[in-house]
């Protein structure tokens, strides 16, 4: 869906259209998957062989209130992917707004509806089988800090019911600009979990909340 | 501008004809309830049913080519796995709880002995991934659909469009299960005044309601809910049921409520199988139940039976058996569909 969203809105005049760009980092260090992080002195190896995530219900705010929303708003975003993450939300009117807000994960009113396409299908590795619903966000790699199977440690979070509701919702006081850029900080989620203990979330729980929580605030809007 | 708009509703009466020539509506029985299931969002056609039943009868869904959903589902068991206390998938591996048998799905809100599927869209993505049932993934399934003979024009047939989805075949399944209605057994001709039960069926009719109708409602015969219904804990299996999903202990050991419609084939009983005759799981009710916290409400008092009260309680259920239903051709192996693939 991403693909062909940015080839549909391509056509669209940059002016009339906000876009929302992704990228992933270490630290200062730039992170390119499966590669090495080239960290001074790390004897951990770390190294990240995976890293996805929903992003939906896009909205843009002007004084608190929705201005504009993006429809159908579900977009999966890779950090495996030689194409930028960029999203596009049409803005035709060149509507004003101060601040974006969208949540990290999907809904619980999508996760009961079935079975859905584009990158919400099932076929995105994103989904949970034998309790259905959701992967939200999705962290692996690989650290001498955990006495796993090949040193391997996995994060899949999701669930979406209470206790275990993991969605998050993110807000962020922007100017009115038509190319609004996050920074994920890997570097802010791992210093906050410690990998000798913690190395295998794979279905709603406590650890995914509390884990969820920290990735929400892992991510940075850059300024321009 | 006049012709346009004619040329255009001239346009849009054919599209809406040829949905509505398409598409089926699905038949609620008399005496049932509206369904759980949305159909709006996957409307019934012929073709997607025929799909569905194809994709339900084709071992292409698992890792080998050689288990399909119909392996642990036969029709004359109403889509159980005969004659097995624990269900075996790819390879002989055995699963730790016996199949359920398949029929009314578009009443039931949640999937699974335990409820961990919630939608019938879903429910397919569980065995087709399980490692000891089919060990595919559904990426892999649609890829080999993709490149094979049979399914692109199948599809194509069924949703207008020959490039296949997760989305597209999940819902395909769903509208094969959801066309197994179970709706004509004795006990249905006898609620519509065709029939009439016989004495010893009726006697077990009163005990049927005054002992088991709590939680097997009438007229699907289950409340769609979790229960704990008072089995001793098989310690070779450790099965919390519901606790699984929820991990709140007050779901310590509740199992999704059967039906009991076409039990006489669909043993053996329990989310085990661990009773292999009725008369064992109607004699459990009546002298095994093991009290613990979370047992049910409507097993606190026990349930007092003579041994002819007993029979007469089976010999209700048997008019639960729906033999239409059971050996409907509508739901047999679609030959013809696969055969047509081997021919070209």
């Amino acid at each position: 869906m991403l693909l062909s969203f940015i080839t549909f809105t391509n056509a669209i005049n940059a002016q009339s259209a906000s876009t929302i760009g992704f990228s992933f980092a270490y630290g200062s260090r730039v992170l390119n998957i499966d590669d090495s992080l080239n960290i001074p002195n790390d004897s951990t190896f770390l190294r990240i062989t995976e890293l996805k995530f929903y992003i939906s219900n896009i909205q843009f705010l002007k004084n608190g209130e929705v201005v504009l929303e993006e429809k159908n708003s579900f977009h999966l975003v890779d950090a495996n992917q030689i194409i930028p993450n960029q999203i596009l939300v049409e803005n035709k009117q060149n509507i004003a707004f101060d601040e974006i807000k969208f949540d990290l994960g999907i809904d619980s009113i999508t996760n009961v509806s079935g079975a859905m396409g584009g990158d919400l299908d099932p076929t995105k590795g994103m989904y949970w089988t034998w309790q259905n619903g959701y992967i939200n966000f999705k962290l692996e790699g690989t650290s001498q800090l955990c006495k796993t199977r090949n040193n391997e440690f996995t994060f899949h979070l999701g669930g979406y019911q209470q206790p275990y509701y993991c969605l998050q919702t993110l807000h962020f006081k922007t100017n009115n600009s038509s190319t609004i850029n996050f920074k994920l900080d890997v570097q802010k989620i791992l210093n906050q979990v410690d990998l000798a203990k913690t190395n295998h979330v794979m279905s709603p729980s406590e650890e995914a909340v509390t884990l969820s929580k920290i990735v929400a605030n892992a991510f940075n809007l850059l300024q321009n | 501008m006049k012709r346009k708009l004619f040329i255009f509703s001239l346009l849009s009466f054919v599209i809406v004809s040829f949905r509505s020539v398409n598409e089926i509506q699905f038949e609620v029985p008399n005496n049932f309830p509206k369904p759980v299931y949305n159909f709006s969002k996957n409307p019934l056609s012929e073709n997607k049913i025929q799909l569905g039943r194809a994709l339900f009868y084709d071992p292409i869904l698992s890792r080998n080519n050689m288990i399909s959903c119909a392996s642990c589902h036969s029709q004359f068991s109403a889509f159980t796995h005969v004659d097995h206390a624990l269900s075996h998938g790819i390879e002989d591996k055995s699963g730790f709880r016996n199949s359920p048998a398949l029929m009314n799905m578009a009443w039931q809100k949640s999937f699974m002995r335990d409820g961990a599927i919630n939608h019938l869209d879903a429910q397919s993505l569980a065995p087709i991934t399980n490692p000891v049932e089919m060990d595919e993934n559904i990426a892999h399934v649609v890829a080999k659909l993709q490149i094979s003979k049979l399914y692109p024009q199948l599809f194509f047939k069924a949703f207008g469009d020959s490039t296949i989805t997760g989305e597209h075949t999940l819902k395909a399944i769903s509208q094969f299960m959801l066309t197994l209605v179970s709706a004509n057994s004795k006990y249905d001709s006898v609620m519509q005044k065709q029939s009439v039960f016989n004495e010893q069926e009726n006697k077990g009719y009163i005990l049927f309601k005054k002992n088991c109708s709590m939680c097997h409602t009438e007229p699907l015969f289950t409340n769609d809910e979790f229960r704990n219904n008072g089995l001793k804990i098989d310690t070779t299996l450790n099965d919390y049921g519901r606790y699984r999903v929820t991990k709140n202990k007050a779901d310590s050991l509740k199992f999704k409520v059967p039906t009991l419609r076409n039990i006489e084939f669909s043993y053996p009983y329990m989310h085990d199988g661990r009773f292999k005759k009725l008369s064992q799981v109607i004699n459990h009710y009546a002298n095994g139940i093991e009290k613990s916290k979370t047992l049910a409400n409507e097993l606190q008092k026990p349930i007092l039976l003579t041994a002819n009260e007993k029979v007469d309680i089976i010999a209700f259920l048997l008019t639960l058996s729906d033999k239409s239903f059971l050996f409907n051709p509508k739901y047999f192996c679609p030959k013809e569909i696969f055969s047509e693939a081997t021919k070209n």
